[in-house]
């Protein structure tokens, strides 16, 4: 479905394991990777559709959409657009990244959700949000400086580029950005914030991930709704056509560290994280 | 005298049955048999009308009445329940305002009927999508429930009262028979309007009651289905007026057809349609108080709460047909 | 079935510019004014007063342009029921935000296109109080209106009419009152909220007030609860003067000048004083071409950021620090009002997606309180973030990303969420000020500097442990908050005073007597109240006066503060507003 997806695809192949699978499950490329049953610890299979609505598809109500909005969620779903932002280097490191930003791994490759081209979209065709934080450059100038940020760090940390890093130093380098204390670039940190950043870089790949009808069916969502609205208002029951959740116990990879909640910039020296962008007043 | 096998279901609640209650009954069974029932059928009619008041009154401020006409049903409830009354005080009222009121009544069902029919077609996707704009628009029978009260009342309208006389002469005959709003109509209308009357007044009303009991079950059924619906069935009780409602729509139409139906399957239907109602009047209440904020936000809780008289409505078409039970039928 | 009946959905009328699935405006029919004509009033931007003033004052008789930078939606073509596709409604146009506690702007902040930020408001429409007026001589906080609440009451109840407001049977603070349309069923959240504050023994109210219909209204349907307001309300249910009050500007003469991006107040003599009068405005129309409309009045509706900043873009000879800012108060006494939201989980589902956002509120915490260490207060209020903005959310609030985000996104069902929304006050070095940046047209663009004080963190502080603790209260297992501000207002505040303050109490500037400011930029401080009811009222207020007023209105200058000085008008109503909704307590 996907023709014109990244030719890199989200399974960076050009990482070298360091370890073979059958080796201690620490250690296993895949139990870093794969989320895992939290009893036993066995890693759970990609599948074509995590979350607790197996089975739910919000396209299958797509006749049940306005004409305006059928046209742009299947345009989104069916036409990805090709890479013209990033240079190929800068792809390498923003698919490691987005890959642990919105990790998809738990999904089957066929249905992953293509998020670097929407980012590199964005920014080729410099779409903004309509403001700037005073001291930040433009949109495209934030990713160009944060990209050399993020693999000065991995040199500093593990003397390889990002792209090479296994899951986890990838995670590690990102969390000193989500914590704003990065140990290295800081010829790039001083042209902007770390923290705003690091939340435009996650708004991104929300935004990219959550978009798409894949992750609405994942976590339940209705969809678009109009004309037909909803009837069932209270105590989260399902419409008709939605469905009831069907919950099962997971947990990240072990050792995931974007598994755990860590609050915002805490390092970055006291300061409480910027308030938030999207409006729901 | 053999008892047939109709009869054997009375026989038995005779025997089970304290003496003083079975004379009573047997004197309002009598008194139904002979079309004798006018007073408390206007009684019923404006009891049943206060009930249907009380629904569309809420149910339009949900609409916030925004078209004056919303606004009628009100007024004419009101209207009814007094005229009801009335004409369960004074023949007169009786036979003249208490009709007229009824049959206002009945055409503002019918015209908020239509009213509804607009206004699903004038939601988002309209009719193409009817499920979802029957549920959530205007509901669609209920102004024709509405008009039932009417019904009751034109009903009453055209029978004899408690304490007319056992033995009656030919209806143009006696004092009883004033004129009344049917001798207004164009003659071959008011020609079969007096044959009706003549059989109302001889309590040969059973196929006629029968017919409207299924009508009204339908009614009230397909309500409680498109509101139990949207509450997702949460309790499994909530099935019970969709079940009951073809029972009582097959005993209604098989009594028209039918004399044994109209003394096994109807009473029976009719009987459980009567308990099921209460019941749902109960669990509404308790729906309405177990909502957040219960009592202290009365008015709100009362509107968008279940529908407290609706299951009552309900009742009444069971009542209806307990009713047609017990009357005669007709000679054709 | 997977279809409706007849096939998939088209479109909902082959209409050549819709406003709703049934409602219509026939554009090639609309008046069209020269440039060179001399209108009577030329009003930059069509928004929640542009779109009020221009639809009274043009069914009074008069010629009326109205500018505005963003499109004339049509809203059946333009407006997806998707939240990513929907940022064209918001203002993208660049602007700088800083200071120690900078203002995250655009996104359901500002609006673009006719409607403005009614097009993508939640609705909330409570009124203020009466001691917001006068916050100054009762709490020496902030500063007083030049006007009551009494003045302004008839145009609430007015607005709330015409709107139309859904609201309870009572609402009961500030000043207490009811609503014409009645309230609307309760989502997850709200269900929630009255939980929540029913254990609190706090009054809590459901089903508004909130500016969308619990009921036909003329050519607009009843709301269908699909929680997509803040992408735009393309059933028409929920209020934009882009159908509420646009059309009938239209079909009384007005001309709607949309993709026109006023850059300048054109200033001139007054030929018999001698005096600074404007005498029209320069714009860029949609092919990107500079022309000029000439008026005799100029109204300025281009809300908190963008009136200020083409007052201060209008800097001229006499006016060198910007057009009617004499007492250097134009751009200052910015306000927004505090917005955390409080998100909780709860172990059974909510979806807080369906139903509209704004459900369901609080006022018990608004007024000054004198046990709290603050003045001033708070209101809690129902929000429904989607998706997206659920999982920006909880970026901060839980500091989620990578595993921990999709986890708790596939929770997402169990989630609600309450705002916040708290009175910071007014202070002058938070301001809008012009940035060395100039946009695609050459003009300067805004530069916002905001911090917060001391009284407006202690009442953020309170205001949103106290939330929390309504959520508590609900039976929530977790939760969690995300700092955020809400809504803009201030910037060319009114006052008596004009040392003090940049128009009086009817919008006209103290500096120039044919320019008024009429939007939220004149409010000089805010409650806890949304605000979009009270710029509605002010405009329609304004109007009357400039009715009132007539070919006068360049001369005279009536008392400030005299109630009753202004006639309301009760017969410029839309069409369509009368002859609908419940008898009510208009307070």
């Amino acid at each position: 479905m996907n023709k014109l997806r990244n030719p890199f695809g989200p399974t960076c192949t050009n990482l070298a394991p360091l370890y073979q699978s059958g080796d201690r499950p620490t250690a296993a490329e895949n139990m870093d990777r794969l989320p895992v049953e939290p009893t036993t610890g066995h890693p759970l299979a990609p599948r074509e559709q995590p979350g607790y609505y197996p089975g739910y598809r919000t396209l299958a109500q797509q006749a049940y959409w306005d004409e305006a909005t059928r046209t742009v969620v299947l345009d989104r779903v069916n036409h990805v657009p090709p890479l013209r932002f990033f240079s190929e280097a800068e792809v390498r490191v923003m698919q490691a990244v987005v890959d642990r930003i919105l990790p998809q791994d738990d999904r089957i490759p066929t249905k992953r959700i293509p998020i670097l081209n929407t980012i590199d979209k964005r920014l080729a065709e410099d779409i903004q949000d309509g403001y700037r934080f005073e001291g930040m450059p433009k949109d495209q100038e934030v990713f160009r400086l944060g990209i050399q940020g993020i693999e000065a760090i991995a040199q500093k940390l593990y003397q390889r580029s990002f792209a090479a890093l296994t899951v986890l130093e990838q995670d590690r380098v990102l969390e000193t950005l989500h914590d704003g204390n990065p140990p290295a670039g800081e010829e790039y940190w001083k042209q902007m914030s770390v923290i705003h950043f690091w939340q435009l870089l996650v708004q991104d790949c929300i935004e990219g991930y959550y978009a798409h009808p894949y992750a609405w069916d994942e976590i339940g969502f209705g969809g678009p709704a109009y004309p037909r609205g909803y009837m069932r208002l209270e105590r989260g029951d399902p419409e008709p056509w939605e469905q009831g959740e069907q919950r099962y116990a997971w947990a990240p990879p072990p050792g995931a560290l974007s598994g755990r909640f860590a609050p915002l910039g805490v390092e970055a020296g006291g300061k409480t994280p910027t308030p938030g962008q999207e409006g729901t007043h | 005298m053999a008892v047939t096998a109709d009869e054997y279901p009375l026989r038995l609640l005779r025997r089970v049955l304290p003496d003083w209650l079975t004379r009573e009954g047997a004197l309002i069974d009598q008194d139904i048999r002979e079309g004798k029932f006018q007073r408390s059928l206007a009684v019923i009619a404006a009891i049943s009308s206060v009930f249907s008041g009380w629904e569309v009154t809420s149910e339009h401020y949900r609409g916030s009445y925004s078209q004056r006409i919303m606004y009628s049903p009100l007024v004419l409830s009101g209207a009814l329940a007094v005229a009801g009354l009335g004409g369960a005080v004074n023949r007169k009222l009786a036979r003249t305002v208490m009709p007229l009121v009824s049959l206002v009544t009945m055409l503002d069902g019918v015209i908020g009927f239509f009213f509804h029919i607009r206004g699903i077609k004038r939601k988002p996707g309209g009719w193409r999508i009817p499920i979802f704009n029957i549920v959530m628009g205007p509901p669609l029978f209920a102004p024709l429930l509405f008009a039932l009260s009417g019904y009751l009342g034109v009903i009453a309208s055209l029978l004899r009262r408690e304490d007319a006389p056992t033995n009656p002469l030919p209806a143009m005959l006696t004092r009883d028979r004033h004129p009344g709003w049917l001798d207004f109509l164009p003659a071959p209308l008011a020609k079969s309007g007096r044959a009706f009357e003549h059989q109302a007044r001889e309590g040969m009303l059973q196929r006629h009651l029968a017919a409207a009991t299924a009508i009204s079950a339908f009614l009230s059924c397909a309500e409680a289905l498109y509101s139990h619906y949207r509450n997702n069935f949460r309790y499994w009780y909530e099935w019970t007026p969709i079940a009951l409602g073809p029972l009582l729509m097959a005993g209604g139409f098989g009594a028209v057809a039918s004399r044994r139906v109209a003394r096994t399957l109807l009473p029976i239907a009719s009987l459980l349609a009567m308990l099921d109602g209460a019941a749902g009047s109960f669990f509404h209440v308790r729906g309405v108080l177990r909502r957040p904020g219960g009592l202290t936000m009365p008015v709100y809780n009362w509107v968008y709460g279940p529908p407290i008289f609706a299951p009552l409505l309900f009742a009444a078409s069971g009542f209806l047909g307990l009713l047609a039970s017990l009357l005669r039928r007709s000679q054709s | 079935m997977n279809t409706p009946l007849l096939g998939p959905f088209g479109l909902a009328h082959t209409a050549e510019h819709s406003l709703g699935p049934i409602q219509q405006v026939n554009l090639a029919a609309m008046r069209r004014y020269g440039n060179t004509d001399e209108v009577d009033f030329a009003i930059v931007g069509v928004g929640a007063a542009g779109g009020v003033l221009a639809q009274r004052l043009s069914r009074a008789g008069f010629r009326v342009v109205a500018f505005d930078a963003g499109p004339f939606w049509d809203v059946e073509r333009d407006w997806v029921s998707d939240e990513a596709g929907s940022h064209k409604l918001y203002w993208n146009e660049p602007r700088i935000t800083g200071g120690p506690d900078p203002i995250a702007l655009g996104s359901n902040n500002s609006g673009h296109g006719v409607g403005g930020g009614t097009v993508h408001w939640a609705a909330f429409v409570p009124r203020f109080h009466p001691s917001d007026f006068r916050e100054y001589s009762d709490d020496g906080v902030g500063v007083d209106w030049p006007i009551s609440y009494e003045e302004i009451k008839p145009y609430y109840a007015l607005l709330e009419k015409e709107m139309p407001v859904a609201g309870p049977l009572n609402f009961p603070w500030g000043d207490p009152h009811g609503y014409p349309y009645g309230p609307h069923p309760s989502g997850g959240v709200a269900d929630i909220l009255v939980r929540g504050c029913t254990k609190l023994g706090i009054r809590a109210v459901a089903g508004g007030p909130v500016a969308i219909t619990s009921g036909s209204h003329a050519d607009r349907p009843h709301c269908i609860y699909r929680g997509f307001c803040i992408q735009g309300c393309k059933v028409g249910a929920k209020q934009s003067t882009l159908y509420s009050h646009v059309p009938d500007a239209i079909h009384h003469g007005a001309e709607i000048r949309a993709n026109c991006m006023v850059a300048r107040i054109d200033v001139g003599k007054d030929p018999d004083n001698g005096g600074p009068i404007v005498t029209g405005v320069t714009y860029f129309d949609g092919d990107g071409h500079e022309r000029q409309q000439r008026a005799k009045v100029v109204i300025v509706s281009g809300y908190a950021i963008e009136t200020p900043r083409l007052l201060l873009n209008s800097a001229c000879p006499g006016f060198e620090q910007g057009l009617a800012n004499s007492s250097d108060t134009v751009g200052r006494y910015l306000m927004v009002q505090a917005g955390n939201v409080i998100l909780g989980r709860f172990a059974e589902p909510v979806r807080m997606y369906k139903a509209p956002p704004a459900n369901g509120l609080t006022e018990e915490f608004y007024e000054t309180d004198r046990k709290r260490d603050f003045a001033r207060g708070f209101a809690i209020q129902t929000v429904g973030p989607l998706p997206i903005s659920f999982a920006k959310q909880m970026m901060v609030a839980k500091g989620a990303w990578g595993w921990g985000l999709r986890q708790v996104m596939m929770d997402y069902n169990h989630w609600a969420a309450f705002g916040l929304l708290g009175e910071l006050l007014p202070w002058a070095d938070n301001r809008v000020t012009l940035a060395e940046e100039k946009d695609r047209h050459g003009l300067p663009v805004a530069k916002v500097t905001y911090s917060l004080k001391d009284n407006d963190k202690k009442l953020i502080d309170f205001g949103a442990k106290k939330t929390m603790e309504v959520m508590w209260a609900a039976g929530a297992e977790e939760v969690v908050q995300e700092p955020r501000y809400a809504h803009l207002i201030g910037g060319a505040r009114m006052g008596n005073d004009p040392r003090t303050s940049v128009v009086d109490s009817f919008g006209r500037s103290h500096d120039v007597p044919n320019l008024f400011c009429c939007d939220g930029s004149i409010l000089p401080t805010q409650g806890s109240a949304n605000p979009g009811l009270t710029i509605q009222a002010i405009a329609a207020r304004t109007a009357d006066y400039l009715i009132s007023e007539r070919e006068g209105v360049m001369r005279r200058r009536p008392r400030p503060g005299v109630v009753g000085a202004v006639p309301l008008r009760r017969d410029l109503s839309p069409a369509g507003t009368s002859g609908r909704g419940v008898p009510r307590n208009k307070g």
